[in-house]
């Protein structure tokens, strides 16, 4: 049984502290979230600012109208879904080589490119540090393997 | 020609995308992701934005198929979509824990749908579980909700045929339901006073 993004302490932690270091390097970043395809939250920073379960659904939904756009009119994957507005923008883009999206909300300090930059680096690193990750002992229980096979 | 946008509801794993599929004469538009919710429901993918057909009935009416997600944490999805709608086919799993309670939320949820134009219920997977009945539903209906009238039936949302039924049952009910009010509000106020 595989274990859901969403449910795997160890992806929560790693989501952490991506998000954290995101935040550390963009003074514009309001609010950030990872999410699982299916609009579960895996993990936000910070509390309080935005309804974290609803605004994972949301990311989601508008991450897979982004990708249906792009086949409908044949122009390769989806890279990035910008939603730029007057006071700030949300910028969504995948985690490379997993079923989690990372959406995350910037005022209007810094610019575009810069929050950009900043999002994609963010995902990286969370690709980066799950790639890290010990292998599975393959005799071990299912629900003891330290690499889920999402 | 005339129009119709016509909702997909229901639980998810009741089979709306399938039912979509069945039924569009287009490539369907589908926005599915991998499904983490297994203990909801056990199946690879499930619909997070909306799933979009069209198919045209008689030599007049197209028909616009939007499948909305079934799990109530999409539910912006299903203010954003009974915006233009004017009638639901409301799919239900026979093999759920309780579908008849499903179909009551969902009936309630959408109650604006019906009185917009109409409801259709349609149990999925009566092959894999008997019961509840078409009766075991109407009965359900006509308790909790007296003043409604809305056909049920059971289907295979991969038979177009059943689907294709379904879906003509709906849209004749919004006509007729058109034409209705169209009459009563074209009355002298006389009449209507008497």
């Amino acid at each position: 049984m595989s274990v859901a993004p969403h449910l795997d302490p160890v992806v929560v932690d790693l989501g952490r502290e991506a998000l954290l270091a995101m935040g550390d390097v963009s003074r514009s970043l309001v609010y950030a979230s990872f999410l699982t395809d299916d609009g579960f939250e895996v993990v936000h920073v910070p509390d309080g600012k935005v309804d974290a379960n609803r605004f994972a659904s949301m990311a989601s939904s508008i991450q897979a109208l982004s990708e249906a756009v792009a086949r409908e009119v044949r122009i390769g994957s989806s890279e990035y879904v910008i939603i730029a507005s007057q006071k700030g923008h949300v910028i969504q883009l995948r985690v490379p080589g997993h079923p989690v999206v990372l959406g995350a909300l910037f005022d209007d300090d810094e610019t575009l490119g810069k929050a950009l930059s900043v999002a994609r680096r963010c995902a990286q690193q969370l690709a980066a540090s799950l790639a890290d990750r010990p292998a599975a002992q393959p005799d071990a229980p299912a629900d003891q393997q330290a690499v889920p096979a999402y | 020609m005339a129009e119709h946008v016509i909702l997909f509801g229901g639980p998810m794993g009741a089979g709306k995308t399938t039912a979509i599929e069945t039924l569009s004469e287009t490539e369907v538009v589908r926005t599915e992701a991998a499904n983490t919710d297994r203990e909801t429901a056990d199946k690879d993918t499930t619909t997070v934005a909306l799933d979009y057909g069209e198919i045209t009935l008689g030599d007049t009416d197209k028909v616009r198929l939007y499948g909305i997600p079934g799990q109530q944490r999409f539910d912006f999805m299903w203010s954003i979509l009974k915006e233009r709608a004017k009638g639901m086919v409301l799919l239900v799993n026979n093999d759920a824990a309780d579908p008849v309670g499903e179909m009551l939320a969902f009936l309630d949820e959408f109650r604006d749908l019906y009185d917009r134009g109409g409801v259709v219920v349609a149990a999925t997977r009566s092959d894999v579980s008997a019961t509840p009945t078409v009766a075991d539903y109407s009965a359900a209906l006509t308790e909790r909700r007296p003043d409604l009238v809305v056909p049920v039936f059971t289907v295979d949302p991969r038979e177009e045929d059943q689907m294709r039924t379904v879906l003509m049952t709906l849209v004749a009910n919004i006509e007729m339901r058109e034409m209705f009010l169209t009459s009563t509000a074209s009355q002298p106020t006389s009449a209507a006073a008497r």
